[in-house]
């Protein structure tokens, strides 16, 4: 009998735990160098104060080190990486300075992720204007790929900068904004990096909000002027839609999520519980299915859509939609590897786009797509890589690929393919991911490449500031 | 409990310490950060069985084998279910020390039960035949395990592994059945 009564306990005490696991934060994130770029440094650095990283620079200078920042390194094309440069690690300077709920602003410091905010901001029932589906990333890093996520109302990241400090390659901290400076501003934002360190950055808030989930199944060839007729609906607040990789349904069928803003905010009458990572062993599962074979792409297809179909109805704040779940993407294999692309395509093109990549995934047998996701970002030629160039539709694809030679060639092939696909239909695509695109594609998807490059050396005439990402793609 | 269902438990219990030990590296990877906590994490665990193993000696003599490879069991089983909650260094560093003293517990019955069961001119095959069987079911774990890191998380391998050492703590405390009439 006592072994009964022992398993009795234990079975309980197992429950317990398993209930405080989930409860508990999402637990601290891993860095996450792009496996396919192995950069050996001279030095990791970091400092906590603007006169720490004041002197970090001013060292490099006279050492004559190459300096390239991270933050959590989730670029994968070598943004935070260059061979004996001095690695600046922002992780540690991640103080919120100041924070005004009348007026709706915070101060960070750049080393600060989205998610430090939120919890700052919450308890106010206050919320970010644009930040990315996820919150892991720091603010300074995404600035500095100009990121953008699900809203839909509040134009691009660069608006949401009320000001922000950056130390130059001299070591001078200068104030930008759209109106101070505002040349340097603009190719700061979405500059990876090269023109200086971003040291802390002043943002607009907005009011957290209840919306309401809206789920829906269509077919891609619908996506366009559903999409149109959805956002004259003012309540209409964020917007994502998936795509189908299911070799059954390949790039036809889609589900689309719309968040919207209910009538009865007082629903809301004090700010949700912020939401922390839970079951991950499910959807962590079914995305390792569809990395095995066709059918288990189905399976992750169809979990995908059962999923967007239980939710709809369903009310979550503002803040709680700006915290999607990642850990359950992290991967890790000796072989392969995860690599993502992003391409924005206009609105109106979308069809005929579709149908166009997929005639050129047809025969690609072995590139494995995962996933592929979809956002709208709005008309925003702000910064000077600015890739939304009108009204467009970002796609963010999932590939899981080899780390060998012959794999990165071959998804090479396959990626750039796509990227002339996407910039014949007017398109662009994100730069924060591996080198597989051309310098002309570069220069094709952002006009002002030329000038960009010409700007980092009017402000970094010594090119202090280093990366893998420069190196490969200056002019 | 009979020879025959002590090497099925050795089995078990081998199956679920070697599903989590290769693996356990990475949990402290996200914890820690520096190969010199890895080493303290692993450093305590041997002193701290250093430390009980004449104590264990004596109370194997005193309470028996089965008893200790019961506790053996369900402290592991328990100690598991505080891992996935691990999320400082420190916290490593405590269960190491708890695994530590469990550790030593295994051990020591481990062999004890050996030594109590074989007979000396028979010893080298019969213990030959002992680790057999246990390698396997280690191998087949960690095999095992290594596929389901890919599909599942590290915390999800502890709670599979925690309820192997229940379920092997569940059969070492289950009485021994009255003679069958059937040989050994």
């Amino acid at each position: 009998m006592k072994r009964y009564f022992m398993l009795m306990a234990y079975v309980l005490i197992f429950a317990a735990s398993l209930h405080y696991f989930t409860d508990q934060s999402a637990g601290p994130t891993v860095e996450d160098r792009s496996r396919l770029l192995p950069v050996k440094m001279k030095a990791v650095k970091a400092g906590d104060s603007p006169s720490d990283i004041q002197q970090i620079v001013r060292d490099a200078n006279a050492a004559g080190d190459e300096i390239a920042i991270a933050g959590m390194q989730h670029s994968q094309g070598g943004h935070t990486e260059y061979p004996d440069g001095i690695l600046l690690d922002m992780k540690p300077y991640n103080e919120i300075l100041e924070f005004d709920a009348e007026k709706k602003t915070i101060t960070v410091q750049s080393g600060a992720t989205w998610g430090d905010i939120q919890e700052h901001i919450n308890p106010s029932g206050l919320a970010l204007k644009v930040s990315q589906s996820q919150n892991i990333f720091t603010v300074g890093g995404s600035i500095s790929v100009n990121a953008h996520g699900l809203d839909i109302r509040n134009h691009g990241l660069i608006d949401t900068i009320e000001s922000m400090r950056l130390l130059d390659a001299t070591g001078t901290i200068l104030e930008l904004s759209a109106d101070q400076n505002s040349e340097l501003f603009k190719a700061a934002v979405g500059g990876y990096g090269l023109m200086g360190v971003i040291l802390d950055v002043t943002l607009k808030l907005t009011d957290d909000a209840l919306y309401q989930i809206e789920s829906e199944q269509l077919r891609y060839d619908e996506y366009s002027d559903y999409f149109k007729e959805k956002i004259k609906n003012d309540q209409v607040k964020m917007h994502l839609a998936r795509i189908s990789i299911s070799p059954e349904s390949f790039l036809e069928e889609m589900y689309v999520m719309n968040y919207s803003e209910v009538a009865q905010q007082d629903l809301l009458t004090e700010p949700q519980k912020l939401k922390e990572e839970t079951l991950i062993a499910v959807p962590k599962f079914f995305l390792g299915l569809a990395r095995l074979n066709d059918e288990g792409k189905e399976a992750f297809w169809k979990t995908q859509k059962t999923y967007a179909e239980s939710v709809d109805g369903k009310k979550i704040s503002r803040n709680n939609v700006m915290r999607s779940d990642s850990e359950f993407m992290e991967y890790s294999h000796p072989k392969n590897t995860e690599v993502l692309q992003e391409y924005f395509v206009p609105v109106d093109n979308f069809e005929a786009y579709i149908d166009d990549l997929r005639k050129t995934l047809a025969e690609e047998e072995s590139f494995n797509l995962l996933n592929i996701t979809i956002r709208y970002v709005e008309e925003n030629e702000k910064a000077v890589l600015s890739y939304a160039k009108e009204d467009m539709f970002s796609l963010v694809l999932l590939i899981n690929q080899g780390t060998d030679s012959q794999s990165i060639e071959d998804t090479g092939r396959v990626i750039r393919n796509m990227i002339d696909v996407t910039l014949d239909h007017g398109g662009s695509y994100y730069l924060p991911y591996y080198g597989y695109p051309t310098k002309e594609q570069m220069a094709e998807a952002y006009p002002r490449t030329k000038e960009f490059f010409e700007l980092k050396r009017k402000y970094d005439p010594k090119e202090r500031f280093m990366n893998l990402f420069y190196e490969e793609y200056k002019q | 409990m009979n020879y025959k269902r002590f090497i099925v438990y050795q089995g078990a219990i081998g199956m679920a310490s070697t599903m989590i030990f290769p693996f356990y590296i990475l949990l402290i990877n996200n914890v820690g950060n520096s190969y010199s906590q890895f080493g303290w994490a692993y450093g305590l665990f041997a002193l701290t069985a250093a430390i009980c193993y004449p104590f264990i000696g004596k109370l194997a003599d005193k309470v028996g084998d089965k008893w200790l490879l019961g506790v053996y069991s369900w402290g592991m089983a328990l100690t598991l279910l505080f891992f996935p909650l691990a999320n400082e260094i420190w916290h490593v560093y405590i269960l190491q020390v708890i695994m530590g003293v469990f550790g030593a517990v295994q051990r020591n019955s481990e062999k004890t039960v050996l030594a109590r069961h074989v007979i000396k001119e028979t010893a080298g095959k019969e213990i030959g035949k002992y680790h057999i069987w246990t390698s396997i079911a280690a191998a087949a774990a960690v095999i095992g395990t290594g596929y389901l890191v890919d599909f599942f998380t590290i915390s999800s391998i502890f709670y599979i592994a925690s309820a192997v050492f229940a379920w092997s703590g569940f059969i070492v405390m289950k009485k021994e059945k009255q003679f069958s009439g059937l040989p050994e």
